[in-house]
């Protein structure tokens, strides 16, 4: 599986205009459902809001993955939003998060779930590919970082 | 140069859906808890990233059955490799009983 494969390019928000983690999360629900049919925006972020409720997807490092399941989804879809001033996603580190990876996968789709859930953690743990976003002007220069992380294995 | 005790044991995953991100926070937040270095590696893979890290763990990718050693070096390197495979051995959530993921 390649991140560029389940990444939905027009749904990608370079400057976070949210705050806080509810807006925030309801921005990305919302630029996601806008350019992927038959994902309804209030309904994920519901599935999304539930799912921080559990614990927070603000796992550290300036970096959250927000995810959920949204049965009747067919694929895996994700973006990604980034925030300069950062956002209070109440990460386990405490720390203000800047980097968002948001993952939608279909109802029954365990392995995948695990599997797209590693790749992007495995590009998000080295710090030069977090640095590499937070200062891409461009969304191309977003795309064609993850592109390069996606051939290395 | 360096005496303190380096300890290894190898575990098995038990949740149905692996060691996803709340187990990986879990046991992120516990290994913080020891001051020994923590290391996981997948089986006979020779790469060890830090058990303190949650997108290291989660970079695993260790699904249900995966086995993987732990590593701890340092003054409470045994403690610590007690608590983790409790943990490990007591996530066995299922699909049935814990909202995913």
């Amino acid at each position: 599986m390649k991140i560029m494969d389940i990444l939905v390019k027009d749904a990608v928000l370079m400057d976070l205009e949210s705050r806080t983690k509810h807006e925030a999360l309801a921005e990305m629900a919302g630029a996601l459902s806008r350019q992927e049919a038959g994902l309804e925006a209030g309904r994920l972020l519901e599935v999304l809001l539930e799912r921080e409720k559990l614990q927070s997807t603000g796992i550290g490092e300036g970096v959250a993955i927000p995810h959920g399941r949204m049965p009747g989804l067919g694929r895996l879809v994700a973006t990604f939003a980034r925030s300069r001033e950062g956002v209070d996603f109440e990460s386990i580190d405490g720390q203000a998060t800047h980097l968002f990876f948001l993952l939608v996968v279909p109802e029954h789709s365990g392995g995948q779930h695990l599997k797209a859930l590693a790749r992007i953690s495995r590009f998000f743990r080295d710090a030069a590919f977090r640095e590499r976003l937070l200062s891409s002007e461009q969304l191309e220069d977003v795309c064609r970082a993850i592109e390069e992380e996606d051939a290395k294995f | 140069m360096t005496d303190r005790p380096v300890l290894e044991r190898e575990v098995t995953v038990q949740s149905e859906l692996g060691l996803h991100a709340r187990p990986a926070a879990s046991f992120a937040a516990l290994s913080n808890r020891f001051q020994s270095e923590i290391w996981v590696s997948r089986g006979s893979d020779e790469e060890w990233v830090n058990g303190k890290s949650v997108l290291s763990l989660l970079s695993l990718a260790a699904a249900q059955g995966t086995r993987l050693r732990i590593r701890a070096e340092g003054e409470d390197a045994r403690e610590a490799l007690e608590a983790l495979e409790d943990l490990i051995r007591e996530s066995r959530e299922t699909r049935e009983t814990g909202t995913d993921a």
